[in-house]
């Protein structure tokens, strides 16, 4: 892979400067756990409003001014595009400053950056989306995007799971999906409580037991990294080709455009190469430092 | 046959001065008893005496080790961004050596791709480049084992070779030539000049007597990225201290950080390592936490990761990590004692 096969390119750079943040206002903000809050955001630019785009699975470098800057995806679907919507843990500095901010703040954003999911490759065929924790955000925005054009694909199947009840994320989309007859949603919880009358069991397990078919799908997964590494064999057993398994990976990243470095896998670069990855192109990285 | 001149040692700060109408000369300067890169001060060229390379590299001109991005203000609810002013004249650095003028051109490849940055180009772009061969290496250099050497024009718009009291002048590109054409103060080099120059380009060649043997480095890198046991051998001694990254001319990596102080502030971008466990931690989990795979990935990065984006080697051979390594550390001897395995 070579740099200049790279296609994707965000057309929305403030002032031709790639380093320079659009602003964005905080519309709305939903706590999803004890640690974990959506927020709507929109541009302050009427023009960039009106024009902005993005793939499912982009992401972008968000900013609280004097604090610095940290990449997430775009948990929301650009079919459903009159605003952002970003799914923060609180676990450093920049997260914890962005938890402070109320409704009306300002912040900085610049992107989309990455690849996104390829919507060529998903057209016509089973969905299998494999989600843990906060993980689920990339794959949201996704699963809005295939189910807002149902007629495009086949199967969906969701499982998703998470260390404990209180622990699920967005738990609006769970209940959307559940009622959706279209949708096979399975929610799991590692560890139950005295409320939690669902399932009980890690995620591949789970899997395992739902047991998804592999003629014509295409699985999506995305969670934390021991979950992914536990996910890919059972898919495997599965029938799931590495082709067939799609992933997104998660990196520190400065600049966001494959320049300062951090965010390497041998010679590729989570940002500039994906984050979107199949399971057959990771499984050629020299590096496992995934 | 590019066509040559000379210049008298004596007339270089007059040459200096012409070139500084134009553009913002760089030259090389003590700072603290740090050779380094500064702005020439209109009159000093004691350089010429003690100058055989900076320990800071010209990279710095160009991504400065801190540099603010832009401003910002808040009022009331509001920011306001504002960048910084740009210094509108050209940089003209004058001495750089072969070695360091290769360098630029192979993290110009990092800040083109895909996304111009800004930054580093707008101070990059139309830089001209006065080179000055070397004709004392240190006993760390090992630049021919990756191109020509002390005396290589490729990178440079003139190249200058010391014959003593003179300097010979080679025009290497169109910018170059038309910079000598300005002047009146080259004069057009006979024959014995010529042939001195030679000489010196051949000395300063034979005293580079450190060797790396880079054929297929690449491959061999990859052969052996699993080999825990070499890759923590070659690691032991190292103390993460940074200095290699840093004064590497073809370390680029940065990090990018905001400071506030009541409501103004700004996004500051400065050097960073990967030799420092924090380059990639994240709030769960840090790829390299331990000093083996740092040190893998400064060594892969350049011999093996940075050949494979954009078909160069990043390293010029420079011997700035080799001489300035607090624990004598040592690229040439890491790669020579790599393991030979069957490739598969």
């Amino acid at each position: 892979m070579t740099a200049t096969h790279i296609s994707h390119r965000s057309k929305f750079l403030a002032e031709g400067n790639v380093y320079l943040p659009h602003i964005a206002v905080i519309d709305k903000i939903i706590d999803e756990t004890y640690d974990t809050k959506t927020f709507h955001l929109n541009f302050k630019d009427d023009k960039l409003r009106g024009e902005f785009t993005f793939n499912s699975g982009q992401f972008a470098l968000f900013s609280v001014f004097g604090i610095g800057e940290a990449p997430f995806v775009i948990s929301s679907s650009p079919t459903r595009s009159d605003h952002l919507e970003i799914t923060v843990r609180r676990v450093g500095r920049l997260t914890n400053a962005l938890h402070r901010l109320g409704v009306g703040a300002e912040v900085g954003f610049r992107g989309p950056y990455g690849n996104g999911f390829p919507l060529d490759l998903l057209n016509g065929k089973n969905l299998v989306f494999v989600g843990g924790g906060i993980g689920l955000t990339p794959l949201r925005s996704l699963i809005w995007n295939v189910v807002d054009n149902r007629d495009k694909y086949g199967n969906i199947d969701i499982i998703y799971g998470a260390r404990s009840p209180a622990d699920l994320c967005l738990k609006y989309d769970l209940e959307a999906w559940n009622e959706d007859e279209t949708v096979n949603m399975v929610t799991t919880v590692d560890k139950g409580d005295e409320d939690w009358a669902g399932r009980v069991g890690f995620v591949p397990a789970v899997l395992e037991q739902v047991a998804p078919s592999a003629i014509n799908a295409v699985a999506i997964v995305c969670g934390p990294p021991i979950m992914i590494r536990f996910t890919f064999p059972v898919l495997g057993k599965l029938g799931f080709s590495p082709e067939q398994i799609l992933t997104t990976l998660e990196k520190r990243m400065k600049c966001g455009i494959g320049k300062c470095g951090r965010c390497n896998i041998g010679n590729i670069y989570v940002c500039r190469d994906g984050p979107v990855f199949s399971y057959a192109q990771i499984k050629d990285f020299i590096s496992s430092e995934y | 046959m590019t066509s040559k001149g000379k210049i008298n040692k004596q007339d270089v700060a007059k040459l200096l001065s012409e070139w500084g109408k134009e553009f913002t000369v760089f030259v090389p300067s003590q700072d603290a008893g740090v050779a380094t890169w500064a702005r020439w001060d209109g009159k000093d060229t004691s350089f010429l005496e003690w100058y055989r390379n900076t320990i800071v590299p010209p990279k710095a001109i160009f991504l400065p080790p801190v540099e603010e991005m832009f401003s910002f203000k808040k009022d009331k609810a509001s920011y306001q961004i504002e960048l910084p002013a740009s210094d509108e004249k050209t940089p003209l650095i004058f001495g750089i050596r072969p070695c360091d003028a290769k360098a630029l051109a192979i993290i110009d490849m990092t800040f083109k791709d895909v996304y111009e940055d800004p930054y580093y180009l707008s101070k990059r772009n139309n830089t001209i480049l006065i080179g000055l061969g070397c004709t004392n290496p240190y006993d760390s250099c090992f630049c021919t084992s990756l191109y020509d050497g002390p005396s290589d024009v490729s990178d440079v718009d003139l190249m200058l070779t010391d014959i003593g009291d003179e300097f010979l002048v080679e025009e290497v590109t169109e910018k170059g030539k038309e910079l000598m054409a300005k002047t009146s103060l080259a004069e057009e080099a006979t024959e014995a000049d010529e042939v001195r120059a030679k000489e010196a380009k051949e000395a300063a060649y034979n005293k580079v007597t450190r060797q790396l043997d880079t054929k297929d480095i690449e491959e061999k890198l990859l052969a052996n990225f699993d080999d825990k046991d070499y890759w923590e051998k070659v690691a032991a001694k190292c103390i993460s201290c940074g200095v290699c990254t840093f004064l590497c001319p073809t370390c680029y990596c940065f990090d990018i950080n905001d400071e506030l102080i009541r409501n103004q502030g700004g996004r500051l971008r400065s050097w960073d390592s990967c030799a420092f466990p924090l380059y990639t931690k994240m709030p769960m989990e840090n790829p390299r936490l331990e000093k083996w795979r740092r040190v893998r990935q400064k060594v892969c990065h350049k011999y093996g990761f940075y050949p494979m984006n954009f078909d160069i080697i990043a390293c010029t051979g420079c011997g700035r990590c080799i001489r300035l390594c607090p624990v004598n550390w040592d690229i040439t001897q890491a790669l020579a004692s790599l393991p030979v395995r069957a490739q598969a």
